[in-house]
């Protein structure tokens, strides 16, 4: 084994060690000499030559000395030879990437263990050019440590993991995986994938490809057969009796076992009233347990569902919150010379609402007081004209500040019988009607799923507008700032909208009185209606649940529920284990990450009467879900190469500078130079002072 | 206070005039003395003046009132006492200084100084310039302070040193009894320095020797591995200070004992200067030594 330096140069330093050899050399005759008047006595004084030069500390000569050779070679850059050996061991170097699970399914009986058994037997078997990273993954991947020869950093890294909330992604981790492997200058890569496989949590198209000389290695700490119940979701319906709120909640329960359950406890346990029904539930199948009706208060209330017992019990509770759903007060203004069952539809239609309901009254646009217009959420101009007046000021006003405005244009609205200042207010500019009896009727050709009005009827069978024949409609001219949602199959608008301060003007361009159109007659028009005449009003429903990894706008209307938070406010949010975290007002907007199932409690610290808000979130119904994926199939989906086909052992030529890069030899090199020089420090600091002493 | 502060031989090397420096230093060694200087009182001649109100009648001089008819008076001056002779080493070697001036500076201005107050003695003063050889003697006379103040002003390091034959041949030249000072370093073994003032002596001449010594030859303070140059004859030795300083002490100061001894028991008078001590102690010697002489006259 030799010694070779990759900067040899550096060695020609070596010739400071002239510095401390002429510095301890202090007895050196100079080269100039000193007259003296007379030498007649010097001259009978015997001088002995050997004196002259002797070095008087020799540890502090050999300490500098040293120093300065230490220094020198550290600089030169040693690295020793060992014949190839290193070379060969380097071959077989690994760079090993352990994917470690901690997803909710995880904690599943005792498969937490075995993975982390596995991962520290991954850690224990790593050579000593091998290297390690630990990844933790879920529906994220996060390094836990960087990769790294140090089995101890490894093992801490290990034990301080812990099985967390979220649902299994394997994407992300094999996609850290290979970053990390691309990264890497070991010649050889190794993924070892520890996890129970859920087949909830592998999604092909995610699938990446791994380095060519990767190999990927499965751990599947599942046992198979696995048994779970869960709770997956709850469904709450509102009926309003005697002016009371009524909650009928029912809960989603599944049985992903392979087993059958009987008599399965579920409970409810919702403002200190429990409830408790029993289900029993087939192998993979679900059943929806009703609970009795309970009495909403003005406020929210936290609720949860638990059922059965399992060794997943995470998602055997189920919470959410229970809020009274304030009904939206909606005014509807007819014309002058409207017909008794002028808003029959309208007011059949929103009489039945609950979630939310809707309190109407019916004005005629004549009969019309400035006291009508206030305190409403929604002003329904069916088929009357903008009133006049001080009303029309009041009425905008009143938009302003928050209400909706829906305009229904329908056979008693011509452009005439509408002031310029109610026109500037619309949307569009409208005009005369447009005539499609003859054609048999117009359709609505487009419609804007991605409004909230229209999104729930995006899927099939969830509202069929087609159905509904447009025989008369008006033509709309959208303005710049307007957005239209629907419009007939001629292109013409339908349904155009547009903001006006805190508030929305929404404008139909035919009547809803089965008149102009047979929509009222169609079963999507009471959904469409419900939707958006809440829209118009600005009802946002208040969300029961939500899943953790959510995030919550904090905003003054959420889903949370409505003004709940002023702009500028101070917020405490309390979380599920007791954790506080106070949110500074930074923005009108605020994000809250529920990171853990459970209720968390919002606090206005501005609020004088402690004014708080209640979120719920629970697991990720799909981390419920064990049925496994082969573990084979993913390792065939990343590797390009199989696990058995290891990268090439042979043939690494290790370059010097790798070499030197490895071992490190100049670091301890410089150590110790700094050690000898602070030894120098003292020991000079000391022996004139034991010279003097002596 | 320091007493002689002013006296600083470093001090006064920034006087170049000789004369003004002597008279410097004599002048406020005599006003700090508070002695009159007028020790001998014998008068000589030296010019008659016309009679003035208020002379003394006695000092008139009958003989000229006799031929001329008029009243003179007769000016006198104080006589010399004796020669006073400064012998002034000027060998290589007294051109030598660790720090502050050159013993042979050392020397110029004790020469000038000690010439100056013999005059203000009203003595004859000389001065022989020698390094093994006389160099230049300026013989003692009442006339000659300025000669030998501009001689001492022009001295110049001469060539290697040696007491026996210049102090022989002076002693030759000195026909008067005299007062001489011999101002050296003395780089000449005890026996010889002995012999060579001897000459002097046996003359019938006081002698003194003024030992002048540069501190460093005296403590010798040099430290690190060095080579040695003698002034004088140019010869190196390598010398490492710290190990020899105890020898070259212990016969330094052998050396001075023993000079010291033996001049003393030949009636000697030795007085030993380092150039760093103010010049008032030369003259302090010198004049304490005049007062003896001049009792035992």
């Amino acid at each position: 084994m030799g010694l070779s330096f990759l900067a040899p140069l550096f060695l020609a330093g070596l010739a400071a060690l002239a510095i401390p050899v002429i510095v301890h050399l202090t007895h050196r005759e100079r080269k100039e000499a000193i007259s003296f008047p007379s030498l007649m006595f010097l001259s009978k004084i015997p001088y002995r030559t050997h004196r002259r030069q002797r070095i008087r500390y020799w540890l502090l000569f050999l300490i500098r000395s040293l120093a300065i050779v230490l220094l020198v070679t550290a600089f030169a850059r040693p690295l020793l030879d060992d014949g190839g050996r290193a070379a060969t061991m380097f071959a077989a170097a690994r760079e090993v990437v352990v994917l470690l699970d901690h997803s909710h399914s995880m904690g599943y009986g005792d498969r937490w263990n075995r993975a982390v058994d596995a991962a520290r037997d991954v850690v224990d078997a790593l050579g000593p050019e091998d290297r390690a990273t630990l990844v933790l993954f879920a529906e994220g991947a996060t390094a836990m440590t960087l990769p790294t020869a140090d089995p101890v950093a490894l093992r801490a890294a290990i034990d301080a993991a812990a099985v967390g909330p979220d649902r299994t992604r394997y994407g992300p981790a094999l996609l850290l995986a290979k970053e990390i492997l691309e990264r890497s200058d070991r010649p050889r890569g190794e993924v070892v994938l520890i996890s129970d496989f859920q087949r909830a949590g592998w999604d092909a198209r995610q699938a990446v490809r791994l380095p060519e000389s990767a190999a990927v290695a499965a751990i599947d700490v599942s046992t198979g057969g696995a048994e779970n119940l869960a709770v997956t979701g709850v469904a709450t319906a509102r009926v309003r009796r005697d002016g009371r709120q009524q909650l009928t909640v029912t809960a989603n329960l599944a049985n992903l076992g392979s087993s059958a359950r009987e008599n399965v406890p579920v409970s409810l346990e919702i403002e200190g009233q429990p409830q408790q029904v029993t289900a029993n539930l087939a192998p993979g199948t679900s059943v929806k347990v009703e609970f009795a009706p309970v009495v909403l208060p003005g406020r929210p209330l936290r609720a949860v569902i638990r059922a059965g017992d399992d060794p997943l019990p995470g998602d055997n509770s189920y919470h959410f919150v229970a809020t009274p759903i304030a009904a939206l007060r909606v005014l509807i203004i007819e014309p002058s010379s409207a017909s008794r069952d002028h808003s029959l539809y309208l007011r059949r239609v929103l009489g039945i609402g609950t979630e939310p309901g809707f309190d109407v009254e019916v004005r005629r646009v004549t009969r019309l007081a400035e006291s009508d217009l206030t305190d409403r959420n929604v002003i329904i101009l069916n088929d009357a004209p903008f009133p006049g007046g001080v009303l029309g000021p009041r009425l905008q006003d009143a938009v302003a500040a928050g209400a909706g405005l829906l305009v229904v244009l329908g056979r008693r609205s011509p452009p005439g019988a509408w002031s310029p200042e109610g026109m500037r207010l619309l949307p569009a500019a409208f005009s005369d009607a447009l005539q499609r009896s003859t054609s048999g009727g117009g359709t609505i050709g487009y419609l804007d799923f991605d409004h909230p009005v229209l999104s729930v009827f995006r899927e099939p069978r969830s509202g069929d507008f087609s159905a509904a024949r447009f025989f008369r409609y008006r033509r709309l001219a959208a303005r710049d700032s307007a957005q239209v949602l629907a419009r007939f199959d001629d292109g013409a608008v339908a349904l155009v909208e547009r903001s006006l301060g805190s508030g929305l003007i929404s404008v139909w361009a035919s009547d809803v009185e089965n008149f102009w159109n047979d929509l009222p007659l169609q079963p999507v028009f009471l959904p469409f209606i419900h939707r958006l005449v809440a829209h118009v009003g600005g009802y946002v429903e208040p969300a029961a649940a939500f899943r953790v990894g959510d995030v919550v706008e904090l905003s003054q209307k959420t889903a949370l529920g409505d003004d709940i938070l002023a702009p500028g406010t101070e917020l405490l949010v309390e979380s599920p284990a007791g954790g506080n975290e106070l949110l500074r007002p930074q923005e009108d907007s605020r994000y809250l990450k529920l990171a853990e199932p459970g209720f968390y409690e919002i606090r206005n610290m501005a609020a004088e009467n402690g004014q708080s808000f209640t979120a719920a979130a629970n697991l990720d119904p799909s981390e419920s879900d064990l049925s496994p994926v082969d573990p084979a199939v993913i390792v065939a989906a990343v590797s390009v190469t199989s696990s058995a086909e290891a990268a090439p052992a042979e043939g690494v030529v290790l370059s010097s500078e790798d070499r030197e890069r490895r071992q490190s030899l100049w670091w301890f090199l410089l150590l110790a130079a700094g050690l000898m020089l602070i030894s120098e420090t003292l020991l000079s600091n000391r022996l004139p002072q034991v010279r003097m002493s002596s | 206070m320091k007493p002689y502060g002013f006296l600083d031989p470093q001090v006064l090397a920034r006087i170049d005039n000789l004369e003004l420096l002597a008279r410097t230093v004599v002048d406020g060694f005599i006003n700090g003395l508070h002695r009159s200087p007028y020790l001998g009182l014998s008068i000589d001649f030296a010019e008659h003046r016309p009679y003035m109100p208020g002379d003394d009648i006695r000092r008139i001089d009958w003989r000229v009132f006799g031929r001329t008819d008029r009243f003179y008076v007769k000016e006198f001056e104080a006589d010399t006492n004796a020669n006073f002779l400064v012998i002034l080493d000027v060998s290589r070697s007294m051109d030598y200084a660790s720090g502050g001036i050159t013993k042979l500076d050392y020397a110029r201005y004790l020469a000038a100084c000690l010439s100056y107050f013999s005059r203000q003695q009203r003595d004859r003063v000389g001065l022989a310039t020698i390094d093994n050889d006389i160099i230049e003697m300026v013989p003692p006379s009442a006339k000659h302070l300025e000669i030998v103040l501009h001689t001492i002003e022009r001295v110049r390091p001469g060539g290697r040193g040696g007491l026996e034959p210049p102090l022989h041949k002076v002693a030759e030249a000195i026909k008067r009894r005299s007062i001489v000072a011999l101002i050296s370093d003395l780089y000449d073994e005890p026996q010889a320095i002995v012999r060579a003032a001897s000459y002097l002596k046996n003359k019938g001449n006081d002698v003194l020797v003024f030992h002048v010594l540069d501190p460093a030859e005296i403590e010798f303070p040099f430290e690190g591995a060095v080579h040695f140059e003698d002034l004088e004859s140019g010869e190196r030795i390598p010398v490492i200070p710290e190990r020899q300083r105890e020898q070259y002490l212990q016969l330094m100061n052998a050396h001075l004992a023993e000079t010291s001894r033996l001049l003393v028991e030949n009636r000697i008078d030795y007085f030993r200067f380092e150039t760093r001590q103010p010049l008032d102690h030369a003259l302090f010697s010198y004049l304490s030594r005049r007062e003896k002489l001049s009792r035992v006259r």
